[in-house]
């Protein structure tokens, strides 16, 4: 096993920050997803993990040993390609026993060992092809028995179901969690695909931009997006992005836009007025910021019930239905902003109806306008309402 | 109350309005067809453009293998038929064969020609091989200079370089040696374009997953890139072959007086005092051709496919 650590690591391509002051701690045994969307600087980071570029600042660690400087094949770390990488004019056999030629192991350990890797991955049959005369679920899996058969300290893969039909991806996707609960190695995994961090991850580091917005296991990156970012890359569809105001009114406060008025369920109960008071003139605008809204936390009710529904915050009207089969997704409009929610199929609603949009106070979230980073409420009991209860950027 | 299956989406639905009713238009299973009009066959125009196309390839075709044919014809005719102009030679003589053995060795000839051939195409097979993998897979400083450095080199004319190499095979003393034919031709400009050209286009992804694999950059070449690139390989190397096999200009300089390959061999034949002697000659020729074609013939699969895949036209 291998413990893998990127201190403020930095690639350059000329003016281009590629990855920009990066720094990770890959625990032993840990799964950790690079996730983000194309050009973020997720492959080249993977790249300099294993040796194929170099950093142009910043150091890499492998069992706190420092290999920045360190040839990739004297870094006990094996790689799985995108485009899979196989030498195209080997057997499977022999591309599976390429790197333990490289080590001039002797030939019958090469073969023995060829031949227990092929039977983990079921390649037995396979193993006097040459790869052109694989499918692409195939040769993934050759790949794999590749980086196999080393057995190294950790492995790379750089989005290695990419080139898959959908239902081969679900089919790998558990084959590979299923080989790390296995083999208990270090895994560092390249994917732009969302599912993939969540289902396979122990832990997801999300990139933008070179830079590392978030990391944190599935759930947390998932529930608590650390930016405007994450929240928007995470989920299908993804979190709604409202522009807001947060103002405070009967001592809570209030996320409050056009066709918009959330209860953030912040504030102290004790100060609070008389509720249902909203809009009045006496509300303070505290300060501009995002309200956030996961579709699957959105309920849809007629606007006519409004009034038995005092939590009743988005009003606005159905544009389109989609059908997913078990579920619908309704895409309202809501003032200016364009909202999705997600609901049991049928929701029972029709294109044109409006409609008011409930959501429970502790599933929202405030985002600084300006950074995108998350707003967290820092109560302070001493000082009066709402002075200090500012909502901080995290 | 009865229960009705759903008409089947590939059913065809009655015409609306129709029932049933005769068009007038032809039918397939009451589906009313419509008229078009007949598409133009592929006889008339087109078939005259194909037989035109046919009979110039044809016409090019002969001339090209016509004054190569007129060489075997002349050196199969009897010496004192050498200036007939009858296409077929009748009565065949190995005369000239006979002839050109005896005078010039051809068999040493042919055996110099051969080793000059051999060292010169595999040597700038070498280090083209080398320089393009340089070129392909590394960043270095002035690495656009060089690569320019070696175009250039295939675009200066011999004549310009060959009096700098005469003085310095001349201080080398290779001058009227074989090694003095060969040592000057060993790179070669259009060997780094073209392979450099294809390299670029070979998976990077190969290249690193070698390295991950543990091997060197060199163990990488031999291993990974050059199996991988044998049809190149085999197209440059013929061209390389046939380019040196055919050098006449350079070896006549390098070797002076010294007949020492068949190319000089040939010009034994040739006298301005007394005329050329035809027939020698052309079968002198004729055997120069022969491993060439047996070359090409043997690895003409390998050479059609790596000019057409590796674009080296």
């Amino acid at each position: 096993m291998s413990r893998i650590t990127v201190e403020n690591v930095t690639r350059r391509y000329g003016d281009v920050r590629a990855v920009d002051g990066v720094s990770l701690d890959v625990a032993h045994g840990d799964f950790l997803v690079l996730l983000g969307p194309s050009g973020c600087g997720k492959s080249t980071l993977l790249r300099m993990i294993a040796g194929l570029v170099p950093p142009s600042d910043g150091r890499v660690l492998v069992d706190g040993r420092d290999v920045t400087e360190t040839p990739a094949r004297d870094r006990d770390l094996a790689m799985v390609f995108q485009s899979y990488a196989l030498y195209p004019h080997l057997t499977v056999a022999r591309n599976i026993g390429f790197p333990l030629r490289t080590r001039r192991q002797r030939r019958a350990e090469i073969s023995a060992r060829v031949a227990e890797v092929a039977d983990i991955l079921d390649l037995g049959k396979l193993l006097d092809r040459r790869p052109r005369e694989l499918s692409g679920g195939q040769r993934q899996r050759v790949a794999l028995g590749r980086a196999l058969v080393r057995d190294p300290g950790a492995f790379l893969m750089d989005e290695p179901l990419s080139n898959l039909d959908a239902q081969l991806r679900t089919a790998t996707r558990t084959e590979i969690t299923e080989l790390h609960h296995r083999l208990g190695r270090t895994f560092v995994y390249v994917t732009h695909d969302q599912v993939e961090a969540m289902t396979m991850a122990t832990s997801v580091a999300v990139l933008n931009h070179g830079r590392l917005e978030q990391v944190g296991t599935p759930t947390e990156v998932y529930d608590t997006p650390a930016s405007a970012f994450v929240a928007g890359f995470l989920g299908s569809p993804p979190m709604n992005l409202l522009d807001a105001e947060v103002v405070a009114r009967d001592g809570r406060l209030h996320a409050v836009a056009a066709g918009v008025d959330v209860p953030l369920g912040l504030g102290d109960p004790g100060q609070q007025g008389e509720p249902g008071k909203q809009g009045e003139p006496g509300e303070q605008v505290r300060r501009p910021a995002v309200l956030g809204i996961r579709p699957e936390h959105l309920s849809l009710r007629p606007a006519a019930s409004d009034g038995a529904a005092p939590e009743a915050t988005l009003r606005g009207t159905v544009r389109t239905i989609e059908n997913l089969g078990s579920e619908e997704i309704a895409h309202c409009r809501v003032g200016a902003a364009e909202v999705a929610v997600r609901a049991r199929r049928p929701a029972g609603f029709t294109v044109g109806e409006a409609v008011v949009l409930t959501v429970r106070p502790e599933h929202t979230h405030l985002f600084d306008r300006e950074s995108g980073r998350r707003l967290v409420w820092r109560p302070d009991r001493d000082a009066p309402i709402p002075a200090a209860r500012v909502p901080v950027a995290t | 109350m009865t229960l009705a299956t759903e008409p089947s989406v590939t059913e065809p639905a009655p015409p609306e309005g129709a029932d049933g009713a005769d068009t007038g238009a032809p039918s397939i299973g009451g589906a009313p067809m419509t008229n078009f009009d007949a598409p133009e066959t592929p006889g008339g125009r087109s078939r005259t453009r194909v037989v035109v196309g046919h009979l110039t390839l044809a016409v090019l075709g002969l001339a090209c293998i016509f004054p190569i044919y007129w060489l075997y014809a002349t050196s199969l005719r009897r010496p004192n038929d050498v200036y007939e102009v009858n296409p077929l030679p009748w009565p065949l003589s190995v005369d000239s064969y006979r002839t050109a053995i005896d005078e010039i060795d051809v068999l040493r000839l042919l055996l110099n020609t051969t080793v000059v051939a051999v060292l010169t195409a595999l040597g700038q097979l070498l280090t083209s091989l080398l320089a393009a993998y340089a070129f392909a897979a590394w960043n270095f400083p002035l690495k656009r200079l060089l690569y320019l450095a070696f175009v250039g080199s295939w675009l200066v004319p011999f004549q310009v370089a060959m009096l700098p190499n005469y003085v310095l095979l001349h201080q080398l003393g290779l001058l009227n040696t074989l090694s003095g034919v060969i040592v000057p031709n060993i790179v070669s400009g259009l060997g780094v374009l073209l392979l450099r050209q294809h390299l670029d286009g070979f998976p990077k992804e190969l290249l690193e997953a070698a390295r991950m694999d543990g091997r060197s950059s060199w163990s990488t070449l031999w291993t990974v890139v050059v199996p991988n690139l044998r049809a190149a390989l085999a197209a440059l190397g013929i061209l390389l072959l046939v380019n040196a096999w055919n050098e006449y200009f350079w070896p006549a300089l390098v070797l002076q007086r010294h007949n020492d390959v068949l190319q000089l061999g040939i010009r034994s034949f040739m006298s301005s005092t007394e005329g050329d002697d035809w027939g020698p000659l052309t079968a002198t020729a004729g055997l120069a051709c022969l491993p060439i074609f047996v070359i090409y013939l043997v690895l003409q699969r390998h050479v059609v496919s790596g000019f057409v895949r590796s674009g080296l036209r």
